[in-house]
This record gives C-alpha cells, sequence and structure tokens, in this order.
C-alpha cells in the first residue's frame, strides 16, 4: 500500500517542514535590530557594559511600566525632571531649579535649556506639558494614581512650566523623581502611538538599539548627551532568571554588573578578586501584613505578641549575614522620615509576651498561618519566624504560594499573615501612606486607626520638613504600639561589578546609573 | 498517502481538545494577569481599566471563543504583557530551543549509539558494567547541577566557552554554535543515558534471535553482523524513545533555557504561565501540539522505513 520509497520522501517532507521552522525564525530571532552586533563579541576597541537582570523588562514606556526592571533601563535611555542623590535627597536633573508657593498648591520648574531629544526634536516645556498630560489622561496611563492631584500643567514660556495642584502634596517632587517625572519624545510617541514601547525616545546617555522579549536590551551611546560625555560605546541588559547563573556569568566576563546578588552567592563573588560587591542600604522594607480585620489578629495584643517576639537582629544576622538592616518602622536612614530610636530594635522580653498573651486572652498560645513566597530566601525566613515565635507556643504554619496569588491574596484579605514588603521610594508618604491609612491599594492588612489616619494624611500636606518629621514621628510610634504591620527589615541594595567598571556612583534606589560608567 | 491524510485530519480534534484543556487550566490558576501585571503599584481603578482593556470582564466562553475565531484566520492574538503579537514572539523564541532539541539529540545519538552497542556485544564484561553504571549516574544526575558544574569548569574557571547567551545562527554562526555547546552537553549527557539503556537492551534481543546465529554460522564477523543486521532491527523502540524525548524536548528544555539564559521555547511557555499572559500560553501551547504530532508522524513514517515489515499505518501503534 504505501512503499518504502514514498514512506521516505514523506518523512522528508515532515523533517524538512521543522526545519523550515528553525531556518524561518532565526533569520526574524533578532527583533527589531538596527546593526547586527552582539554583546558577547563586540568589535574590536568598543566598551560594552553588560549588566544582568533578574528579570525582563516588560516595557520601555515609562506612562505604562509598573515593573521594578524597566527603571534599571530606564536609567540609561532617559532622563527625569529631578533625581536622588546618593544621601536619598532630591537633586535637579532635567528641571534646573524650581518655586513652589507658600500654600504648596502651585510648583513653577525652570528647565534646563539646549537638551534634545534622541530624535533631534527639543527639550521644552511643550514636551514636559505633553508627558503630563499623557501621564494624567492617557488611556492606558499607570501613573495617574500618583498624579491624582494635579490640577492642570502650562506653558509659561519655552524653558518654563507652570503646575497647580488641587491640594498641598509634599512627596510632589518625589514623585517627579521616578516614572512620572520621565520626560519621553512627544514626536516619537505621536509616530508610533501605542508601539511606541518598541521605539523609545528620550533624553538620557543612551539610545535604543533593540530589545528582544525575554532576552536583552541593547541600547548605545548617545553622542549629544548634554550632561557630560558619555565613556561607554554600547549597554546590555540581560535576563538572568537563574541567579546563580547570574552570578557565574559575573565571574566568566559575560556580565559587567549585576543588578542584585542572591544572599547565598554573596560570598562566591566577594571571594573573587575580580569582583567587588556594593552593598548599602537601600530605601524599602520587608515585614508581615497582619490581618487586621479578622481573628487572630483583630486583636491588638496578639499582633504585638508576634511583633514582640521576633528578634529582628537574629533574622538579619541567620539570614543576610548581616546584609541588611533590622527595622521597626517603615523608613531608612537618609529617609526625611527616619527616626533611630524608633527604628532600633529591642530583644523580646519573655514575660512581656506572656503577659501580651494572657490580654489578649490566648495565654496558651495561638495558632495561624503565614503565606510566604516560593524563593528559597522566603522559606528560611519563614522556618526562622516559626522557631521564634514557638518559643511562646505561639504556633505558625507557613505555605507557599506564587507571587501571582501572592497577590491576589493579600488584595482580598484572605490572610491570617502575609510575608510581602515594599521597595521603597524616596519620600516618606510613599512608603507609608497607601499601606496603613484605611481602604488604601497596598493595605493588605486592612489596618484602620482614625489617629494614625490622620497623622499621614496631615503629613501628606505639610510643607514645613519639621512639622512633617514631627507627624511622622507621632504616626510611626502609634503604628508601632498597635503593631498593625510587623516590620523585619530593610533589605540592602547588592550590586555584584566587574572591578574592571569604574564611575560608578552609589544611589539609595538601587538603580545602576551608566551616564558615569567607564570600563578599563 | 491516506495514512497520512487521515493523521492530518486526525489532528485538527487533538489541536480543539489540547486548546479547551489549556484554556480550562490556565483560568483555574488564582490570580489574575491584571493583578500580576500591576502586582503592589495596583489602585482599584488601574485593576479595573487594566481588565477591560485585556478583555478580562469578559465570560470565559466569550473569550474562548473570540479566540478561537481568530486563531481559524490565523491570528493567534497579542501578548497581554508584552503587546506583541503572539505569533512573532513564538518564532522569535521557537529556533533556539529547536537548535537546542537537535543538539541535545545528537549528542544524546553519539554518546548512546557506541556505548549502547559496545555494553550488549560484551555483555557481562567490564565495558559493560561501566557503560551502564555511567548510563544509571547519568539519568540520575540532576541536569541543572551538571549544567552549573560545567559553567563552573569550562566558562569561569578556564575560559574556554560562553556561559550564557543566544545568537541566532545567521546572525553569527561560529558565535551560536560556540554558545550551543555547553546546554547541549548538559541536557544531551543525560538523554544519552536513557537511549543507551534503551538501545542495549533491544540490542540484546535481537542479537539472540535465531537470524543472527545463522549469520554467525555463516562467517559473517562481528561487526558486520551487528552493524549490518542486528541494529537495524534494535532500531524501532530506540526510535519510539528518540520520538517521545524530542517532543518532551521542546517544553522540557525550560531549565537549560533558564540556567544558559537561552530565550527559548519552553521557557516562553513557563514565563507565560507566572505571569498569566493566557493568550501567549494558548498559542504557544498550540503550536506546541503542532510540532509533538508532527514528530509522532515522522516517528510512525520512520517505522516504515527501518522496517519493511511495518507497513505504516498498520502495526505501527495504530
Amino acid at each position: 500500500m504505501f512503499s518504502t520509497k514514498m514512506s521516505k520522501a514523506m518523512l522528508g517532507a515532515v523533517l524538512g517542514t521543522v526545519l523550515l521552522v528553525t531556518g524561518c525564525g532565526g533569520g526574524s530571532g533578532a527583533g527589531t535590530a538596527d546593526s547586527g552586533k552582539t554583546a558577547t563579541a563586540p568589535a574590536a576597541g568598543k566598551k560594552v557594559i553588560n549588566i544582568g537582570l533578574k528579570a525582563d523588562p516588560p516595557s520601555m514606556d515609562p506612562s505604562i511600566s509598573t515593573s521594578l526592571y524597566d527603571r534599571q533601563v530606564y536609567a540609561s535611555l532617559y532622563d527625569k525632571l529631578f533625581d536622588i542623590d546618593a544621601q536619598g535627597k532630591i537633586v535637579p536633573m532635567l528641571a534646573e531649579s524650581y518655586e513652589v508657593t507658600p500654600d504648596g498648591k502651585t510648583y513653577t520648574l525652570k528647565l534646563k535649556q539646549g537638551v534634545k531629544f534622541h530624535d533631534g526634536t527639543d527639550f521644552d516645556a511643550d514636551a514636559v506639558k505633553f508627558n503630563f498630560d499623557r501621564n494624567i489622561s492617557g488611556e492606558k496611563s499607570r501613573r495617574k494614581g500618583e498624579l491624582k492631584f494635579v490640577e492642570s500643567v502650562s506653558v509659561v514660556d519655552k524653558s518654563t512650566v507652570k503646575i497647580q495642584l488641587k491640594e498641598p502634596f509634599a512627596p510632589f517632587l518625589s514623585v517627579l523623581t521616578d516614572r512620572s517625572g520621565i520626560i519621553v519624545s512627544p514626536k516619537a510617541v505621536k509616530e508610533h502611538g501605542e508601539q511606541y514601547l518598541n521605539h523609545p525616545v528620550g533624553t538620557g546617555p543612551f539610545t535604543f538599539v533593540e530589545q528582544v522579549k525575554g532576552d536583552h536590551v541593547t541600547l548605545k551611546k548617545n553622542e549629544n548627551y548634554w550632561n557630560g560625555a558619555v565613556k561607554v560605546d554600547e549597554v546590555n541588559y540581560k535576563v538572568f532568571t537563574n541567579g546563580t547563573a547570574k552570578v557565574q556569568n559575573l565571574r566568566s566576563g559575560t556580565l559587567d554588573i549585576i543588578d542584585d546578588t542572591p544572599v547565598k552567592e554573596i560570598p562566591v563573588v566577594k571571594g573573587d578578586t575580580n569582583l567587588q560587591l556594593i552593598a548599602e542600604s537601600g530605601m524599602g522594607f520587608q515585614g508581615i501584613y497582619l490581618n487586621n480585620s479578622r481573628p487572630p489578629f483583630d486583636n491588638k495584643f496578639l499582633r504585638q505578641a508576634v511583633d514582640r517576639a521576633i528578634e529582628r537582629e537574629a533574622v538579619v544576622k541567620v539570614l543576610y549575614n548581616g546584609y541588611a538592616a533590622p527595622a521597626r518602622t517603615a523608613f531608612t536612614k537618609g529617609n526625611l522620615a527616619y527616626n533611630e530610636q524608633l527604628n532600633t530594635p529591642t530583644a523580646p522580653n519573655a514575660d512581656e509576651i506572656k503577659d501580651l498573651l494572657a490580654k489578649g486572652g490566648k495565654p496558651g498560645g495561638f495558632d495561624f498561618k503565614l503565606y510566604i513566597a516560593t524563593s528559597p530566601e522566603n522559606e528560611q525566613l519563614g522556618a526562622v519566624l516559626q522557631s521564634m515565635l514557638k518559643q511562646y507556643n505561639i504556633n505558625m504554619t507557613l505555605e507557599k504560594l506564587e507571587y501571582g496569588q501572592l497577590i491576589e491574596t493579600g488584595d482580598k484579605g484572605e490572610f491570617d499573615a502575609l510575608q510581602l514588603g515594599w521597595s521603597g521610594r524616596q519620600d516618606p508618604d510613599q512608603n507609608l501612606h497607601d499601606f496603613v491609612v484605611t481602604g488604601t491599594s497596598n493595605n493588605n492588612g486592612r489596618i484602620s486607626i482614625p489617629k494614625l489616619d490622620e497623622l499621614v494624611v496631615a503629613a501628606r500636606g505639610e510643607m514645613d520638613e519639621a512639622k512633617r518629621k514631627a507627624l511622622y514621628d507621632e504616626a510611626a510610634k502609634l503604628l508601632q504600639d498597635e503593631a498593625g504591620y510587623v516590620y523585619l527589615y530593610h533589605q540592602y541594595v547588592l550590586i555584584g561589578m566587574n572591578k574592571k567598571v569604574t564611575g560608578f556612583n552609589y544611589v539609595p534606589d538601587g538603580l545602576i546609573r551608566t551616564a558615569t560608567l567607564d570600563k578599563q | 498517502m491516506m495514512f497520512v491524510v487521515r493523521r492530518l485530519l486526525l489532528t485538527i480534534p487533538i489541536l480543539l481538545l489540547v486548546s479547551i484543556m489549556t484554556f480550562s487550566l490556565i483560568h483555574m490558576i488564582p490570580g489574575d494577569p491584571a493583578r500580576v501585571i500591576l502586582g503592589q503599584e495596583a489602585t482599584p481603578e488601574a485593576y479595573q481599566a487594566l481588565r477591560t482593556e485585556l478583555g478580562l470582564d469578559q465570560p470565559i466562553v466569550v473569550q474562548y471563543f473570540s479566540w478561537l475565531g481568530k486563531v481559524l484566520q490565523g491570528d493567534l492574538g497579542i501578548s497581554i504583557t508584552d503587546r506583541v503579537p503572539v505569533s512573532e514572539l513564538i518564532m522569535q523564541r521557537l529556533p533556539a530551543t529547536v537548535e537546542l532539541t537537535i543538539g541535545t539529540f545528537l549528542v544524546a545519538i553519539l554518546i548512546a549509539f557506541p556505548a549502547g552497542i559496545l555494553a550488549a556485544v560484551r555483555r557481562g564484561t567490564w565495558v559493560d558494567y561501566t557503560s551502564t553504571f555511567t548510563a544509571l549516574g547519568g539519568m540520575s544526575i540532576p541536569s541543572f547541577w551538571l549544567a552549573m558544574m560545567m559553567i563552573i569548569f569550562f566558562a569561569v574557571n578556564n575560559q574556554w566557552l560562553p556561559a550564557s547567551g543566544y545568537v541566532p545562527f545567521l546572525e553569527n554562526p561560529t558565535q551560536n554554535l560556540l554558545a550551543m555547546i555547553l546546554p547541549c552537553l548538559a541536557t544531551g549527557l543525560r538523554e544519552s543515558a536513557v537511549l543507551m539503556r534503551m538501545l542495549r537492551s533491544s540490542l540484546l534481543d535481537v542479537v539472540s534471535m535465531d537470524f543472527i546465529r545463522t549469520a554467525k554460522a555463516k562467517g559473517l564477523n562481528e561487526a558486520r553482523t551487528i552493524l549490518g543486521h542486528a541494529l537495524r532491527n534494535a532500531m524501532v523502540p530506540v526510535v519510539t524513545t528518540s520520538g517521545l524525548m524530542i517532543a518532551g524536548l521542546l517544553g522540557g528544555l525550560v531549565i537549560t533555557e533558564s540556567i544558559f539564559s537561552i530565550p527559548g521555547f519552553g521557557r516562553l511557555i513557563v514565563e507565560s504561565v507566572f505571569k498569566r499572559d493566557y493568550v501567549t500560553v494558548q498559542g504557544a501551547i498550540l503550536v506546541s501540539a503542532v510540532l509533538v504530532v508532527m514528530v509522532n508522524l515522522a516517528v510512525d513514517m520512520l517505522y516504515a522505513v527501518i522496517d519493511p515489515r511495518i507497513k505504516a499505518g498498520k502495526g505501527a501503534g495504530e
């Protein structure tokens, strides 16, 4: 019925189709390539810096971006109206200077002159207004929440912009040091519309060449950068989902910088004479959401018992070998609201805890479940906390949830306790308001303390720094007494780098600012 | 001819079933794409707006048929998280995995054949025991550990090979092949163990058959006996195993792809599941199903080529 010759012919056809897939795809696999250059084989004499990222940056459009990893690439592609310095203070960038009226509602920004976008168009007040309008009313914009107090933006002259707020909002400038302050080329947006994210144009030290999703983003030197000559010819951001492989690639020279070093790889990096580790305090915090709205943690004394029973110094030592800082508030050193005394942990006192348990009606201890993420570090954290609480007959069971599920469980409030932190922002309000004020988006623990709401909202509108600090001190103390959220530690920024890379300046947001980098 | 046509027609209900199952399964996972995309920066307004934008507020059945309708017109849809056509994503990621699969398979054969033949022919001797022991070791060692050890040895301590990365073949063939060596070796070593054992046992069966004794009696030397007569008869189980292996590698290379940072197809599927990118998962699994069907078809036709007693469509697993 079916001769051997026929079979062979058919077989050839089938196999041929499969190989055709490889051949076709191989050609188009380069994405929107500009040049065929690859990072692993640079042309002679070209300085290339390869940066390893933990995850794929999804979007080159700051208006819709929500991922931390986008921000690393933005540090090369874009500039912002304001930036942060090594001490965590706000400094001018594209906005040369600013004035704000005493009532805190009107900001006048004077813009840097002579700056051009990568496509040659001018950076000016019209461009700034365009970006604000896009962020505030753009259909897909994710910046609406942080800009909700902006009433209007107007062009005064080519280099002056006036921003009118609905009410005083002290964190406003801080918001402009992040994605909302990034200015993209209006011409590029008008030209590409929805596809802008695949053709980003900014004013930054590097221009966009190509992005292959899940693999890399390639940028090349901006020859006309306004803020000093760029010394490196090309920057590649490469995705390494496996932390150990990322570190090995740093050691082998395939990568020059990595965005984050897993704790267990720290000795490997430190032990390699070609590498250096930048280990500094970041701006964020990690801790445990307690569900204030249902038993057992609707009971203040039981919350306090858990909060007081944890020995934070030991957690930091055991899990991080000292590469983290114990925390009892949301604020790290350098933050306006930082309070050293409030943030210093105290050793657990067995009598105090027994007393709290008794007051809470559970003198024999109680049970609850903690949801944690799936990483090995999280598992370890869970185990350490479990053993600390066990001493007081507080039996904590652990359950691992994948990240998407963890977020959803937190949102829905279907938990006793849930481990989630925050990467941290420059302004105290951005690390507190949406986490503890009644009904806010990150207040998974359903904390609702009227006096706390009052203090935090007042601090948001208070323009005087000293008065603001006083309000935050009071708020932090109140939150601590109520143990609404259990702060555990402030994570460090752990950037691994080849010693050949010079010119790196550490900033507490953990972003790698490539404008000043050079390579030997 | 009819055989092939019939098999190709059967593919359609298979694909339909696969797509329905995938759709149901992925929608059963808690946590929706809008929430995962927005992460901790989600305000209720942003969340609702995104859900509407992504069409997630429609009933599931409507979502499925709307997807199916587009597929029938050749449109696999737009990735929820990356906002690029799914077909483009797949075409970008498939070549690397296909190349890895081919490379892994080649490594597996190049090791398994000599080892398996020697082991069968010198059964009971130290050659046999060594090969079998190594095979057992190979199957037991986790491939990700082996991969990591190879990176440390070949790329870090001695800078002989690249530790990671992928360059499309047509862009830079040398770099492409260099980067493929370690991943193919790491995965291939393990797969070769499976093939080797299959080949050995199949050969042992054949070698004890009458016609082999006849050949020996006729004075044929050992090499010609084995290679000329026994091997071909022993191939059917090996081909079956290979077919299954290749089909499995298309999705199963995800760990190798993660460690060597290769933008492959397996990773695409796994990462899309984590991101709840339903559209990409659907499209990718559909493509994967098509490829698996094709590989199975090729295997079935290969039987007819190897063993003329098997007429394709009869006695080839039908």
